[in-house]
């Protein structure tokens, strides 16, 4: 019986004006999504490949990563180069960013955006009346007399009715990532194409979370209409308002500086370590002769003492700077995964190398390796030029990604569809057919 | 009849459960989002106040003698938009370009009243009116009020004023409320002209919630059912909101590339090396003539670094200031050395005038102006692209008014390099003074800035404002006559049975 309602079911999806314009309406877009994240990829590449060549010592820069063309996320500021010296390190954006100021006002259209918002909202609208729309109609009432059982029914409804949603995606992103695939630009290892299918996985479980949410509202009421203005309701809290309103929140909670405000502060130190230099050079200037050699080597001691003061207040800065911000981070993250959107941002853009974990990990990889090259002695490695330290990154693996908390948003997004899955089939068996 | 059609529609609505949902949404939201963005506009003022002392601290204590030193000291510190209880501004590439900026406003950008207007009044309005026609013929009334005589016209216009005034009621209580609490509080001081803006960017709001009620209107009068015009209102809104803006500026920069900053320096760089190898070569052999004719007091000249003369050029340094007078000094003294020095100094205009005539050969200075002159094609390629939809002129709008969008980062900008200009002055004629009193002063010594000229932004006029933002009002308005001439044609047309 399982096996009728599902086809029947995915027949009845096939047959619907809702299934064609939905489908063409996914199929566009994720299409065009994929072809112009793509052109943005080669853009990037070809302007890596132009800021590398003046990469060296004090210059860092990664490649953008192919799966970028599918959730862009930070890679943008992940692939800026950073510069560094004595006082901090420092990002040359104006020579790299983009001209065209628009890119500030709109959104990266990619497939995380696609599956997030659009298909999101597709989701719903395929489930919004598979139970009020069915009671509408009177067959809802007419399929119950027989000798079915309402488990069956509501699991039958689902499955039938995930699958004639979900196929068609699928096939539009196989199509769009065997594109991406075969062209030249793009290089895919093993680990980047399992990256995708753990992306494309989560992105299906993020798709039957709305799903689920639609067939319980539509569980929850009688007619379709209200089910729709319900459904719709809750999709724009749960994609818009969480995400969005989570992250200012956050900032509430949490006091942090400026960015202007710290780079000051930075400047404060330097400038007035420096006065304290000039002054300490001006005294050791007026010293003459041999007998106040003495003097002259308490000097250079005072001098060591205040280079190291000033390296070590600005480094406090910014240790407490980071601390704060890491904490503004977790509390923006633990409010806005009350929204599965969100849940699946985070989800997705750590899969795919693009996220706030990798951001952080990059940072942390260049603040090492800044260590590693004020350490650095040049005199002592004279004849050693191939030792010289050099920036190696590599993004995070599959189980790396998992381990950081990735396995947390993936099971965050599997319980949010068990409670809608059991709140629908709680409200089914309650629900009144007549 | 028009005022009983419209009375109809409007009790109908209200009484209605989209109603009673749109009006505590947009109460909450909208309420709940100024609260909070006026507490952040009040930790922003407090960052803002900070960072000025901070400055001034450092201004005060440690300002050099040396003119690239100080000026490399100043920097202008941008107060928060004024509207940014309301509206979060678009940030500029001196915030989202260090080390430590927050990357979260990526991933999630923030809610604001743009954000409750393009989304939620643009969505309320939809689905207010996707069953204004449709639903009507399918409960069977729209046949009974047509066998009435009353006009086809008078319904549609009935049905337009009724649904608009209970949608835009909602708007307009829940922005008042918001408004109310940003006049109490005394973190935020607004003056006439803001609140004019702020009347502005309410009537274009309505514009724009017209805008997609008259669309709803529209592909409501061209279906036969409301659920084949959900469909199709969420499809457009869709299109119109979520893609098409999002899909133009991709494709403008597909469309017309260009070529990055870094690649185009690297290109000058590439005609400029060769050409100053040659004019210091032409220098070098100069000064090896200049030595064997004029001998020791040649020598004299360069061991005052050429007097300054083109010496950055010449050996790739700054000669000191102290050099300069010491030369300046020694010709007037001697008229030979000041032949020599005019000789020198005409040798040098020679390989500068050779020099530059070889960048304008090569096409230096065209390649930054390509630069310049295609990221403005680009970038307006991609604005007039984006104008199909009426989300990216309404985001136009409200940001340029507000002075929270592009317009008025190249605003501060130029009130920036105006103050830059008048610190640069305050700062040359400090220094000459000191000079003045202390003839042996160097870069290390510390001056007293305590009066140099302070930077105050000053919005800008709200007639820059509104020309700027007049035509994509246009479009606005001309959006909505289009979809009310296409409602009003397919009503006419319409089967009421």
């Amino acid at each position: 019986m399982l096996k009728s309602i599902i086809r029947k079911e995915i027949l009845n999806n096939l047959l619907s004006y809702k299934f064609s314009i939905i489908i063409i309406l996914s199929t566009i877009l994720i299409l065009v999504s994929i072809f112009v994240m793509y052109r943005d990829y080669c853009l990037a590449m070809e302007n890596h490949d132009i800021l590398r060549k003046e990469s060296g010592d004090s210059i860092q820069i990664i490649p953008p990563t192919p799966l970028g063309i599918f959730t862009k996320g930070l890679d943008e500021n992940l692939c800026r180069s950073f510069e560094i010296d004595r006082k901090g390190i420092g990002i040359s954006n104006k020579k790299q960013k983009s001209v065209n100021d628009l890119f500030k006002l709109f959104t990266a259209p990619d497939l995380l955006y696609v599956i997030k918002v659009i298909l999101s909202l597709c989701a719903m609208l395929f489930a919004f009346d598979i139970i009020c729309g069915e009671k509408e109609t009177g067959t809802l009432r007419q399929t119950l007399s027989n000798r079915l059982k309402r488990p069956i029914l509501i699991i039958g409804k689902w499955t039938g009715g995930f699958t004639s949603f979900i196929l068609p995606f699928f096939i539009a992103v196989l199509l769009g990532t065997t594109y991406v695939t075969l062209s030249p630009m793009v290089d895919m290892n093993t680990q980047d194409c399992a990256k995708l299918g753990l992306f494309l996985l989560s992105g299906v479980i993020y798709l039957a979370v709305f799903f689920s949410l639609g067939l319980l509202i539509s569980c929850l009421t009688h007619r379709s209409s209200t089910s729709l203005f319900i459904s719709l309701f809750v999709w724009a809290i749960l994609v818009f308002l969480i995400p969005n309103l989570g992250n200012i929140l956050a900032r509430q909670l949490v006091e942090i500086p400026t960015v202007q405000h710290l780079e000051l502060k930075r400047r404060r130190n330097w400038i007035k370590g420096n006065f304290e230099l000039t002054e300490l050079e001006r005294r050791r200037d007026r010293i003459k002769g041999d007998s106040e050699l003495r003097k002259v080597d308490d000097s250079r001691r005072r001098e060591i003492i205040i280079i190291r003061r000033m390296m070590a207040e600005i480094d406090k800065l910014n240790e407490d700077y980071r601390n704060r911000f890491n904490r503004l981070v977790k509390v923006s993250q633990n409010i806005t995964r009350f929204s599965p959107a969100a849940a699946f941002t985070f989800l997705a853009t750590d899969i795919m190398g693009t996220g706030m974990a990798e951001e952080r990990r990059l940072k942390r990889a260049v603040l090492q390796h800044r260590n590693i090259l004020i350490d650095w002695n040049p005199k002592e490695h004279r004849d050693e030029k191939s030792k010289q330290p050099v920036f190696n990154y590599q993004r995070s693996s599959v189980k790396e990604i998992l381990g950081q908390g990735g396995l947390s948003n993936f099971l965050i997004l599997i319980l949010f569809n068990i409670l809608f899955f059991t709140g629908a089939y709680v409200a089914f068996l309650r629900y009144d057919v007549r | 009849m028009l005022k009983t059609i419209i009375a109809k529609e409007f009790l109908s609505n209200i009484i209605d459960l989209r109603f009673i949902v749109g009006f505590v949404l947009c109460i909450i939201v909208t309420i709940a989002c100024i609260m909070i963005l006026a507490h952040d506009y009040k930790q922003e003022m407090k960052d803002y106040n900070a960072r000025i002392n901070l400055e001034d601290e450092i201004l005060d204590n440690y300002a050099p003698a040396a003119l690239d030193r100080l000026l490399g000291m100043v920097s202008t510190q941008e107060p928060p938009e004024r509207f940014r209880p309301l509206i979060i501004g678009i940030q500029g590439n001196e915030n989202v370009g260090s080390f430590d900026d927050n990357p979260l406003p990526i991933l999630f950008p923030p809610l604001d009243f743009l954000f409750i207007v393009t989304i939620i009044m643009s969505l309320l309005a939809m689905l207010f009116s996707h069953d204004a026609i449709a639903g009507e013929r399918q409960n069977g009334t729209l046949r009974l009020v047509i066998s009435n005589s009353i006009s086809r016209t008078t319904i549609l216009f009935g049905k337009f004023i009724g649904g608009i005034a209970s949608l835009i009621i909602p708007f307009i209580l829940a922005l008042l409320a918001g408004v109310l609490y940003i006049s109490v509080n005394p973190a935020i001081q607004w003056d006439g002209s803001a609140w004019t803006e702020l009347a502005l960017l309410t009537a274009a709001s309505i514009t724009f919630i017209t805008l997609f009620y008259l669309l709803g209107l529209m592909v409501s009068t061209f279906s036969r059912y409301s659920s084949t015009s959900i469909l199709n209102c969420l499809f457009l809104w869709v299109l119109l909101i979520l893609v098409i803006p999002n899909v133009c500026t991709y494709i403008s920069a597909q469309l017309c590339r260009i070529p990055s900053i870094k690649e185009t320096e690297r290109k000058q760089d590439e005609i400029k090396y060769p050409a100053l190898k040659v004019a210091r070569k032409h220098m070098k052999e100069a000064a090896k003539r200049f030595k064997l004719r004029y001998g020791g007091l040649f020598s004299e000249f360069e061991s005052m670094e050429f007097g300054g003369i083109g010496t950055w050029f010449f050996l790739d340094r700054e000669a000191a200031s102290t050099h300069q007078k010491a030369a300046q000094q020694r010709a007037e003294e001697d008229p030979e050395f000041k032949v020599m020095m005019d000789a020198f100094r005409q040798e040098f205009e020679m390989a500068m005038k050779e020099f530059r005539r070889t960048l304008k050969e090569a096409g230096f200075d065209k390649l930054g102006r390509d630069l310049g002159r295609k990221s403005v094609v680009q970038t307006n390629l991609a604005k007039n692209l984006a104008c199909i939809s009426p989300f990216a002129n309404f985001v136009y709008i409200a940001r340029d008014l507000t002075g929270t969008g592009l317009r008025s980062l190249d605003y501060f900008e130029q009130t920036k390099d105006e103050y830059g200009d008048q610190f640069q002055s305050y700062a040359e004629e400090k220094i000459s003074d000191a000079r003045k009193k202390n003839p042996a002063l160097d870069k290390e010594y510390y001056l007293d800035v305590s009066d140099r000229p302070r930077f105050a932004f000053k919005e800008e006029p709200l007639k820059g404002k509104l020309g700027e933002v007049l035509p994509y009002w246009g479009i606005l308005v001309l959006f909505n006559v289009v979809f009310f001439v296409s409602a009003f044609a397919g009503f006419m047309r319409y089967d009421v049975r």
